[in-house]
C-alpha cells in the first residue's frame, strides 16, 4: 500500500476547546497539506460524526478520533482512541460518562464561585455554558470576564478558579483503554512524555507508566508531537521499539487558542517513519 | 544588546507553568509582533521554574523565531532544559557563579586576559573583553584539542562572572609559573632552559589536524599587511614577499609562547594561556618569544620586570639560553642569524600593536616606533630570507672563524657515535678546507662561507658541505703531491687538500650557481 507522507492525528475542535468549526476542517487540514487526519477533541466524538457525513472522496483520508482525560492514583493521562466506531455501546459509554463527569465538574465550579466569592451568573448563561459540547475552566473563565469579575480569562482560572479543591471523579485509564477497545478503536497514549499536560516524566518513570498502561492494553505512543523536542521523540520512539507499540504524530492544534500549527508534529514524512507508524497506517487502512 | 535593532531581549521572571504559560507566551508575542526576523534573547536570570507547560511556549518561539538564545539559566531550569533536549535545538546560557578576584595573586597575563589564583587549587582567568563568552568556549575548544593531541595542559571546568566580564576556572594544584622560579630561584635558569625548550619541542612535534587551527602565517601577511603603509614600498613588498615564501607547516605554535604560560605542576611542565593556538612553521614561534624576553623591553628595562617578575638582565640571558638551547649551537654567527630572522617578525608585530593602540599619539610611543620601524629596516637591508636550518651555519670567510665552523660541527655530531679518532680526523678536512676558502677564495676582497653538516643514520655517517661565492676552484683537480718527496724538495700548498682526500671517505666539487660546493664524506 502507499502510505501517506504528511499526516496530524491530534487537533481540536469547537466541541472541545478548540476554535475551528468540524465543517471548516477537510478547508484548514486541505491547506496544510495533510494527507490523513482525525480530529480529536476531549470526550467527545460528535466532530467525527459529522466529518463522516461531509468528507468527499478527493478529501484528505479521515480517521475517527476522540481524547480522553483521564487519572488514577498514579496520576494523569490522555489517551487518545483511534479508528472506532463511533455509534458503539463502548464509545458511547464512554464519551457519556466522560461529558457527565465534566458537566457535574462544571456545576461545582460554579457552586464554588458562587458560595465563595459572592459570584452568581445569569441562569440563561449557565444553561448556555452547560449546554457547550465541552465546557471547561478556559469557558467559565470568559464568562467571569464578561461579567466583570476578573480582568483576564487566565487572571481568572488563577486568582479565583483554581482557588477550589474540586474532589471529582475521572475515568481511570483502564477504562478508556478498555471502553476504545471495545468500539473497535486503537488506544494511543498522548504527549507521553507530558502526562496529562504539564508534567515532565522522562526515563525510568516512563517505562513504569508504559508498563502499567501496556498491561491496561494501550497500543502505542504518540511519539511525534509538535511540543516534543528531537531529543523527546526520540526517547519515546526507543520505547515504541522497545516495548513493539504503535507509533502516532499529531500537533494537538486548537485553533486560533493557542499557538501551535495544524501538521506540525515533527514527523515530517510518515512513509518513511518507524515500523510501529508503518504497522499503525496499515491497521487504519484497514478499519477504512 | 537591547540596543541592538535586529535583537529582541526579553527578561523572564519567576515560574512559568500551566497557569502561566499562555499569558507570558502572549506577553512575549507581544513584544515580537511585526519583527518576524529578528534574534531573541530570552533573559532567565530570575527565572526560577520552567514547567512542560513553559517549555512549550519556548519550542513554539524557537519555531517561529529560530534564532533564540536562552542566557543567565539558573542551574534547576538548565537540567530541565538538558534533559528534554532543549539545549541541543537553541543556544542556551548558563548563568554563572559570581566570582570577586580582590586580592587575589595574579599569576599570569595574557593577551587577552590575566590569571589570579583564586583559592589553593583553582586560578581563574579573567578575560579583558566583556564579550568574552566566544573567546572562552575558543579557548575551551582548543585546550581540548591539545590535551587530545598529547600536549600537557590544564582545561577549565568552569566558567564564572567576574566584575563585568567572564572568568574561566582551571584546576592548577600549587602552580609556579617559570616566571616566579625564574624571579625567585635564578640558580633554576639552566633547568628552565630545559624544560622550556622541551616543551616548546613537544608543542612543534604535534600535527594539528587541517582546518582545526588558523595559520599562523596568515596571521602575519595580516600585521605585515597593516604596517605597510608606515613602511617604505620596497621593504614592505620584501617583508610580505619573506613571509609568503614561508611554507606551510600543520604543526603547533603556541602564539605566546613565554615564561608566565608555562607551569610547573608538582612535577610536571604544562602549557596553558590557549587562546592563541595556531598552527604553523616554527620560526613564526619565535616573535612571540623574543618581545615577550627582549622586544618589549628594549627601550624600557623595567617593562620585563613588571611584566615578568624578573630583570631585564635574567631576562636577556634566558633568551639566548634558550635560543641556543633550541638551535643546539653556541655558534654566535648562528644565534645572531637566527635572533635577526626573529627580529623582523617581532619588530612587524610590535609595529601593529604600536599602531593599532595608537601609541603614536604619545612622545614615547613615537619614540618606540620609531625605533622598532629603523631597526626592521636595517634588518630587511641586509636580510633575504625568514628561513633558516639548524644544520647550516653562514660566516664570514675569515680564518678567525675557524674556531667557531668546528664547535659548529662538533655540536652537530654531539650525540652521534663518532670516535674520538674520527673526530680530529673530521676537524682537520673542515680546518684544511675552511683555511683554504678563508685564504683564497674571495682574496683581496671579504665574502661567505656557508657550512652544512648533515648526519644520517643507519649507516651512520655524517656529509659536510662548504660553500662559497668566491672564484670558480677545483681543489681536487691538481696532482697529488709526491709524500715520498724530502721536505724541502716538495712544491709548496697542495698537502692540504691531499690530507682531506686521505682521511675522508668521499670528496666531491661541484660548481654551480655561481657556487664552489665541495662535499666531504665520512662513516662514523
Amino acid at each position: 500500500m502507499s502510505y501517506p507522507v504528511k499526516i496530524d492525528l491530534h487537533m481540536h475542535t469547537v466541541l472541545s476547546d478548540g476554535t475551528d468549526k468540524p465543517e471548516e476542517m477537510p478547508a484548514r487540514v486541505k491547506e496544510a497539506g495533510l494527507e490523513l487526519f482525525s480530529v480529536t477533541d476531549h470526550d467527545s466524538v460528535t466532530a467525527s460524526g459529522i466529518l463522516r457525513g461531509i468528507l468527499r472522496p478527493e478529501d484528505p483520508k479521515f480517521v475517527s478520533g476522540a481524547e480522553f482525560s483521564c487519572r488514577d492514583e498514579q496520576g494523569k493521562y490522555h489517551i487518545l482512541g483511534y479508528g472506532f466506531d463511533p455509534d458503539s455501546e463502548s464509545i458511547r459509554e464512554l464519551v457519556g460518562k466522560g461529558h457527565g463527569l465534566r458537566m457535574k465538574k462544571v456545576r461545582m465550579r460554579l457552586d464554588f464561585l458562587r458560595d465563595r466569592f459572592g459570584f452568581d451568573f445569569p441562569p440563561e448563561e449557565i444553561e448556555k455554558l452547560l449546554g457547550l459540547a465541552n465546557p471547561g475552566k478556559p469557558h467559565i473563565g470568559n464568562l467571569m470576564v464578561r461579567y466583570g469579575f476578573a480582568e483576564t480569562k487566565e487572571a481568572a482560572i488563577r486568582d479565583y478558579i483554581d482557588k477550589a479543591r474540586i474532589r471529582s471523579e475521572y475515568i481511570r485509564p483502564e477504562e478508556a483503554v478498555s471502553g476504545i477497545l471495545g468500539g473497535g478503536g486503537i488506544p494511543i497514549l498522548a504527549h507521553p512524555i507530558y502526562g496529562s499536560g504539564d508534567q515532565l516524566i522522562m526515563g525510568e518513570e516512563m517505562d513504569e507508566r508504559l508498563k502499567r498502561l501496556i498491561g491496561f492494553g494501550i497500543r502505542g505512543v504518540e511519539a511525534f508531537y509538535s511540543g516534543f523536542t528531537e531529543k523527546m521523540s526520540s526517547e519515546m520512539l526507543a520505547f515504541a521499539e522497545k516495548y513493539d507499540l504503535l507509533v502516532t504524530a499529531g500537533s494537538d492544534y486548537h485553533g486560533s487558542n493557542k499557538l501551535v500549527i495544524l501538521g506540525d508534529t515533527g514527523c515530517d514524512n510518515a512513509s518513511e517513519g518507524p515500523r510501529g507508524m508503518l504497522r499503525f497506517l496499515d491497521e487504519i487502512a484497514q478499519k477504512n | 544588546m537591547q540596543n541592538n535593532p535586529d535583537t529582541a531581549l526579553i527578561a523572564l521572571k519567576g515560574r512559568i507553568d500551566s497557569g502561566n504559560a499562555s499569558e507570558v507566551e502572549k506577553n512575549i508575542l507581544s513584544q515580537l509582533e511585526g519583527k518576524p526576523s529578528v534574534s531573541v534573547v530570552l533573559d532567565a536570570a530570575e527565572l526560577e521554574y520552567i514547567s512542560s507547560a513553559g517549555l512549550r511556549v519556548l519550542l513554539r518561539i524557537k519555531k517561529a523565531w529560530s534564532d533564540l538564545t536562552i542566557r543567565n539559566v539558573n542551574s534547576e531550569v538548565y537540567e530541565i532544559l538538558e534533559m528534554t533536549g532543549f539545549t541541543e535545538m537553541m543556544k542556551v546560557e548558563k548563568a554563572y557563579r559570581v566570582v570577586s578576584v580582590e586580592g587575589c595573586e595574579e599569576i599570569g597575563r595574557g593577551a587577552n586576559g590575566t590569571i589570579y589564583r583564586i583559592d589553593r587549587d583553582n586560578v581563574v582567568k579573567v578575560y579583558n573583553d566583556e564579550n568574552a563568552l566566544e573567546d572562552i568556549r575558543h579557548e575551551q575548544e582548543v585546550a581540548r584539542l591539545a590535551l587530545i593531541l598529547g600536549l600537557p595542559t590544564a582545561i577549565s571546568y568552569d566558567v564564572v562572572r567576574v566584575g563585568n566580564s567572564y572568568g574561566s576556572v582551571f584546576e592548577l594544584l600549587n602552580a609556579r609559573s617559570f616566571s616566579g622560579i625564574l624571579a625567585e630561584e635564578p640558580d633554576k635558569m639552566d633547568w628552565c632552559v630545559k624544560e622550556y625548550v622541551e616543551l616548546r619541542h613537544k608543542i612543534h612535534g604535534t600535527l594539528v589536524p587541517a582546518g582545526k587551527l588558523p595559520d599562523m602565517k596568515d596571521t602575519f601577511l595580516d600585521w605585515a599587511n597593516y604596517i605597510r603603509p608606515h613602511l617604505p614600498e620596497e621593504a614592505a613588498d620584501k617583508l610580505i614577499r619573506m613571509v609568503e615564501e614561508v611554507p606551510r607547516d600543520n604543526h603547533m605554535i603556541h602564539g605566546d609562547y613565554h615564561t608566565k604560560n608555562v607551569v610547573l605542576q608538582n612535577d610536571e611542565v604544562l602549557i596553558i594561556d590557549m587562546d592563541t593556538l595556531a598552527v604553523g612553521n616554527p620560526v613564526f614561534e619565535l616573535p612571540s618569544m623574543y618581545n615577550a624576553f627582549v622586544g618589549f623591553s628594549e627601550l624600557d628595562h623595567g617593562v620585563v620586570k613588571e611584566f615578568q617578575g624578573f630583570d631585564y638582565e635574567t631576562s636577556t640571558t634566558f633568551w639566548k639560553k634558550v635560543l641556543a638551547e633550541y638551535l643546539g649551537t653556541h655558534s654566535p654567527s648562528k644565534l645572531r642569524e637566527v635572533e635577526d630572522k626573529t627580529r623582523i617578525l617581532g619588530y612587524t608585530r610590535l609595529i601593529r600593536r604600536g599602531y593599532r593602540r595608537n601609541i603614536s599619539d604619545s612622545e614615547e610611543g613615537r619614540a618606540s616606533l620609531e625605533y622598532w620601524t629603523k631597526s626592521l629596516l636595517e634588518l630587511l637591508g641586509r636580510i633575504d630570507t625568514l628561513l633558516f636550518s639548524p644544520d647550516e651555519l653562514e660566516v664570514d670567510a675569515s680564518a678567525e672563524n675557524l674556531d667557531e665552523v668546528q664547535s659548529f660541527v662538533e655540536e652537530r655530531l654531539e650525540g652521534s657515535s663518532c670516535s674520538a679518532k674520527t673526530m680530529m680526523k673530521i676537524a682537520v678536512a673542515v680546518e684544511e678546507i675552511f683555511a683554504n676558502i678563508a685564504n683564497y677564495a674571495y682574496a683581496p676582497d671579504r665574502g661567505k662561507a656557508g657550512i652544512r653538516v648533515e648526519v644520517l643514520n643507519d649507516p651512520d655517517s655524517v656529509t659536510i658541505t662548504f660553500t662559497d661565492r668566491g672564484m670558480p676552484y677545483d681543489p681536487l683537480a691538481n696532482e697529488d703531491p709526491d709524500v715520498t718527496l724530502p721536505a724541502d724538495e716538495r712544491p709548496i700548498g697542495g698537502l692540504g687538500i691531499y690530507l682531506v682526500k686521505q682521511t675522508m671517505d668521499d670528496v666531491r666539487y661541484e660548481y654551480k650557481d655561481g657556487k664552489n660546493i665541495l662535499t666531504i664524506k665520512k662513516s662514523l
